[in-house]
């Protein structure tokens, strides 16, 4: 059932008015079907009624249509005997009905039985036919049903019957009231339509406009409110939003650039000043010191500035990056491998790249002695894998390694590693590529790290 | 420039608590040191006297660092060095590229600091006009931009390089289909960051390899000479620098 609803706005809306005019037009078909019915039983009992109360020598009406004289086919029957013939039951509601109506004219029957009669089963009709065999070309006197009344006047010996045919119209009407349901239907569903599009249209186009500010953060090009009121409201909220959103991340921009200057300025004050110490051993654990504020000023600064870097995408040869990164780990002699493989060529920040490139081999190298670094394409991603021989990251504590500031032994302690934030720029260079980082535990032993990036936007 | 005249340096900052220490230090290392704490006073002390260098820091209020820069590389064709506590990457380009000399991250070392001075003063010495330093090369279709270090393939992809393949191809791309031995190539690629080139230029030249050839061990732009050396197998064209 469920994939049957339709899942838009305008679907369900549209599902929705349907369903309620498709209840309302059945109410109201029925209704109509149901006065009809009665008209028609109406005209019976009192075509029935005419004939038993004038006992008129004329034919019924139907047929006096047909032309005067030609038309007297039909009498009114006298019999002695009781008309219901053996297996049929006497239609009590025609039977009240016409009681009713000849009542109303003065006439209160001593007996009175309504049937329903086939022309074949009825010996009276068969031996008027026999008489007029031209009447033959009317159908409902080949096989229709016809409705029999029987009346015995109080005091009468002899039965009047009246005979009316059964008019078979009812499924023409239901066509056509079925025909005006759609006919209603395409105009106010299509009238409908309209309107909900007036509506949905800036809906959708607010939808775009969301998806757009949440992967640029721009806030140019934003949405002129259109549609009914309520829509409006919503986007020049959003709007508003838009720009208290926008203004805050120019905050933080503007905030962390002052944080960067107000801080290094100093650092590089006292730096300079570290150099009248007398002791060089001294002199040395100073600078050390400052190196080590620096590089965390600089992460934090990096991890802020990751979402929005102004450097452009430049189509890159991805194989040559990973070779520099580590050739600069090799001349230092740390030990790195790496088998250059495929030339892999794709739109990227190489400043970026080689920031969490680093911050990987790094890590491997810190705390898994040794980096065998390998780049492969798999399918649309290409795939950047550090390796190390340490003792990896337990199971449950993988997923938090790559928030910041989390450091696998679980200390603030300098000496062991940086201040934590490594993975998570890593993590973050990643997502701005619109790639994401894998961690896990070797088989046999150590961590892999897998930076994937998608070689097709 | 003589050896007895002590170099005359200007520094602009306006912070105090670096500019002042900074001063004493740089004194104590022989320089002559006279200081400006914003653009327009230091504008002020250049009309009394020109220095040899100046020490240009970037934000402060009032003018900036940037728009002081251009005036003093292109009115007065000054030595400049910028000194800056944003230290990104494009920030680096965008001072290069208005004139500055070199570019120092705050906070740095100030023997670093010094020997970049004395680096500076000496590439201006030899006169060499700044703007055809940063002329592209152009050879076999790769293109190379020395004031970003960008390598192009001829496709336009960007090839990472490290400072140490950047001297080398400069090297080759300055001498086009000469053979240079390893001892010349060692004298020209060794910079002030000689010690991250401790690696003999075999290592450097077959890593470039990788990087350019379609196959390394089958060379067609960076040969080698029977005898020993290497020639670049391409001429070379100096392009004006695309800017961006």
């Amino acid at each position: 059932m469920r994939h049957i609803v339709p899942k838009s706005l305008l679907g369900q809306m549209l599902m929705a008015v349907a369903v309620a005019l498709f209840v309302a037009q059945g109410i109201s078909a029925v209704l109509l079907y149901r006065a009809a019915e009665q008209r028609r039983e109406m005209g019976y009992a009192n075509g029935l009624a005419f004939q038993l109360i004038a006992q008129p020598q004329i034919d019924i009406r139907q047929t006096l249509r047909h032309g005067g004289q030609q038309s007297r086919q039909l009498r009114v029957e006298h019999t002695s005997s009781n008309p219901l013939r053996p297996g049929e039951t006497i239609d009590s509601r025609r039977q009240q009905l016409l009681r009713s109506v000849l009542t109303e004219q003065g006439l209160v029957p001593a007996q009175l039985v309504v049937t329903e009669r086939r022309v074949s089963d009825d010996p009276y009709m068969m031996g008027r036919l026999r008489e007029r065999p031209e009447l033959r070309v009317r159908p409902e006197f080949i096989q229709g049903e016809w409705i029999i009344a029987g009346l015995l006047r109080p005091g009468a010996k002899e039965w009047t019957v009246a005979r009316v045919p059964l008019l078979g119209s009812a499924p023409r009407q239901l066509g056509q009231l079925i025909m005006q349901t759609l006919l209603l239907y395409v105009v106010l569903v299509g009238l409908l339509a309209l309107l909900l599009r007036r509506i949905t249209q800036p809906l959708a186009a607010l939808t775009r406009r969301l998806e757009t500010f949440a992967a640029t953060r721009e806030t140019d090009g934003q949405l002129e409110p259109s549609g009914p009121e309520d829509t409006r409201r919503l986007i020049a909220a959003h709007n508003a939003m838009e720009g208290r959103i926008s203004a805050l991340l120019n905050e933080k921009d503007v905030m962390l650039g002052a944080i960067g200057h107000d801080l290094k300025t100093p650092l590089a004050a006292l730096r300079v000043r570290i150099e009248s110490v007398e002791d060089p051993v001294e002199r040395q654990r100073m600078a050390a010191t400052i190196e080590d504020i620096t590089r965390t000023l600089d992460d934090i600064l990096s991890l802020a500035r990751v979402g929005r870097p102004t450097d452009p995408l430049e189509t890159t040869d991805l194989t040559a990056l990973v070779s520099s990164v580590v050739e600069e780990f090799e001349d230092m002699g740390e030990p790195v491998t790496f088998e250059p493989g495929q030339r892999i060529a794709l739109p990227l920040r190489a400043t970026w790249l080689r920031r969490a490139l680093r911050n990987l081999i790094g890590n491997a190298l810190r705390y898994g002695r040794k980096a065998n670094v390998s780049l492969e394409r798999q399918g649309s991603e290409a795939v950047i894998r550090v390796e190390d021989e340490g003792p990896g990251i337990p199971q449950t504590e993988l997923a938090r390694m790559v928030e910041p500031f989390a450091r696998g032994e679980g200390s603030r302690n300098r000496a062991t590693g940086g201040a934590g934030l490594g993975l998570a720029i890593a993590r973050a260079i990643a997502e701005q590529h619109g790639g994401h980082l894998v961690l896990a535990n070797r088989v046999q032993g150590g961590l892999r790290v897998e930076l994937r990036l998608p070689t097709k936007r | 420039m003589t050896d007895l005249a002590p170099t005359r340096l200007l520094l602009v900052d306006d912070e105090p608590s670096l500019r002042e220490p900074l001063a004493e230090y740089l004194a104590r290392q022989g320089f002559v040191v006279r200081q400006a704490e914003d653009a327009a006073k230091a504008r002020s002390a250049l009309l009394e006297e020109t220095p040899d260098l100046v020490l240009l820091d970037i934000m402060m209020p009032g003018e900036d660092g940037l728009s002081l820069c251009r005036y003093l590389a292109e009115a007065k064709n000054l030595p400049v060095i910028m000194l800056t506590a944003k230290g990104e990457a494009m920030d680096r380009i965008v001072g290069l590229e208005i004139g500055a000399d070199d570019y120092v991250p705050k906070p740095f070392e100030p023997r670093e600091l010094v020997a970049r001075i004395r680096s500076v003063l000496r590439r201006s010495a030899k006169a060499a006009p700044a703007t055809d330093e940063d002329a592209l090369y152009e050879f076999d279709g790769w293109k190379l931009d020395p004031l970003k270090r960008k390598l192009t393939d001829p496709e336009g992809t960007v090839v990472p390089i490290s400072s140490a393949e950047f001297r080398l191809l400069v090297a080759f791309l300055s001498h086009p289909r000469q053979v240079l031995d390893r001892d010349r190539l060692l004298d020209m690629v060794q910079g002030r960051e000689a010690h991250l080139f401790d690696r003999a230029v075999d290592n450097q030249v077959s890593r470039l390899r990788r990087k350019m050839e379609d196959d390394s061990r089958d060379p067609r732009l960076i040969q080698t000479v029977w005898g020993g050396g290497y020639r670049l197998a391409a001429d070379v064209r100096r392009l004006p620098p695309e800017r961006d």
